[in-house]
């Protein structure tokens, strides 16, 4: 079990560090989704399966949408 | 100089996140648990509800959710009034 | 977008209305409420946009808008129905009509949907209120800078 908890938590690390590390932000963004998708996963090792649903619902799908439709009418690579 | 400082804040930061790792409680054993013991004991005679946590967010603890669902207005009119176009 | 992801959304999008309805039905029983269901419903509103193109909705934003004024109302006044005792009082509950069956005294249950007074009623009402809340913002987003219309 703590393996588990150990496995996901470094996996939402990794998914936030890459989030900031591409310089494509469609990319970016898939990568910030697959970590709020690992941390709603980790809400509901912790026993609170409405957070996880809330964090499913909100974080994996309606900030993805806004990032991507707001990402579509500005650039779609990061500037230097 | 900022260098120090900067290098002195991340220190400081990460001093504080690993004592909150190490001192944290044991997972299911809360320090002062009144509060919610009575909340488990009494909701399902009082509010009717076998969720309790719906039963504290709707009706114990019901002035959050009517902030929450006020935030959630103020959002959606803001949002509103900035995207939609103007007619005429 | 793609033949692929329109038919993956047509599979996909009725099974999440589903559950999101579940989980606000459902909300005084299972984990979930308002809040969360209506963020799963929101969530198929942004697939739908996303996968089909924001053009055939845009005479839904006129539905939407009102439609999350009502919700808020809604909560409101059923929050002001037991404003007799006091705010937010659950005055439905135990009484045997609407929703006002009792439930055994803590402990284990079935559960049977007609229990919790105002509770599903006030998860209707936040459910709404947050599928037409989010839903109108994913679809103003899409539809901002648009020439035509």
């Amino acid at each position: 079990m703590t393996a588990l908890h150990v496995l996901t938590l470094i996996l939402v690390v990794v998914g936030a560090a890459l989030a900031f590390w591409f310089r494509d932000l469609l990319a970016a963004v898939i990568a910030l989704a697959g970590s709020s998708l690992l941390l709603s996963l980790e809400f509901y090792l912790l026993q609170a399966p409405d957070v996880a649903i809330a964090e499913a619902g909100i974080g994996a799908a309606l900030t993805v949408a806004i990032y991507i439709l707001a990402i579509r009418k500005t650039h779609y690579k990061e500037e230097e | 100089m900022k260098r120090w400082l900067f290098l002195a804040s991340l220190l400081i930061l990460a001093g504080y996140f690993i004592a909150g790792g190490v001192w944290l409680r044991p997972f299911g054993e809360p320090a002062r648990s009144e509060m919610d013991r009575y909340f488990i004991e009494h909701a399902q005679t009082e509010v009717a509800a076998n969720n309790v946590v719906t039963a504290i967010v709707f009706d114990y603890r019901g002035y959050d959710t009517l902030g929450e669902a006020t935030v959630l207005f103020a959002a959606v009119v803001g949002v509103a009034l900035l995207l939609r176009r103007a007619r005429g | 977008m793609s033949v692929i992801v329109r038919t993956v959304s047509r599979v996909v999008a009725p099974v999440a209305l589903a559950f999101g309805a579940y989980v606000i039905m459902h909300g005084h029983l299972t984990p979930g409420g308002g809040f969360q269901g209506g963020a799963v419903v929101a969530s198929v509103v942004a697939l739908l946009v996303v996968a089909f193109g924001c053009e055939r909705w845009r005479k839904w934003t006129h539905v939407l808008l009102p439609l999350e004024d009502v919700g808020a109302m809604a909560f409101v006044i059923l929050a002001f129905l037991g404003v007799g005792a006091t705010f937010f009082r659950n005055v439905l509950a135990g009484s045997g009509g609407l929703f006002g069956a009792p439930v055994p005294q803590l402990g284990p249950n079935p559960g049977a949907l007609n229990t919790a007074g105002t509770l599903p009623l006030m998860n209707w009402a936040v459910g709404f209120k947050v599928i037409a809340g989010l839903g109108a913002v994913v679809l103003l987003l899409a539809l901002f800078g648009r020439e035509d219309g």
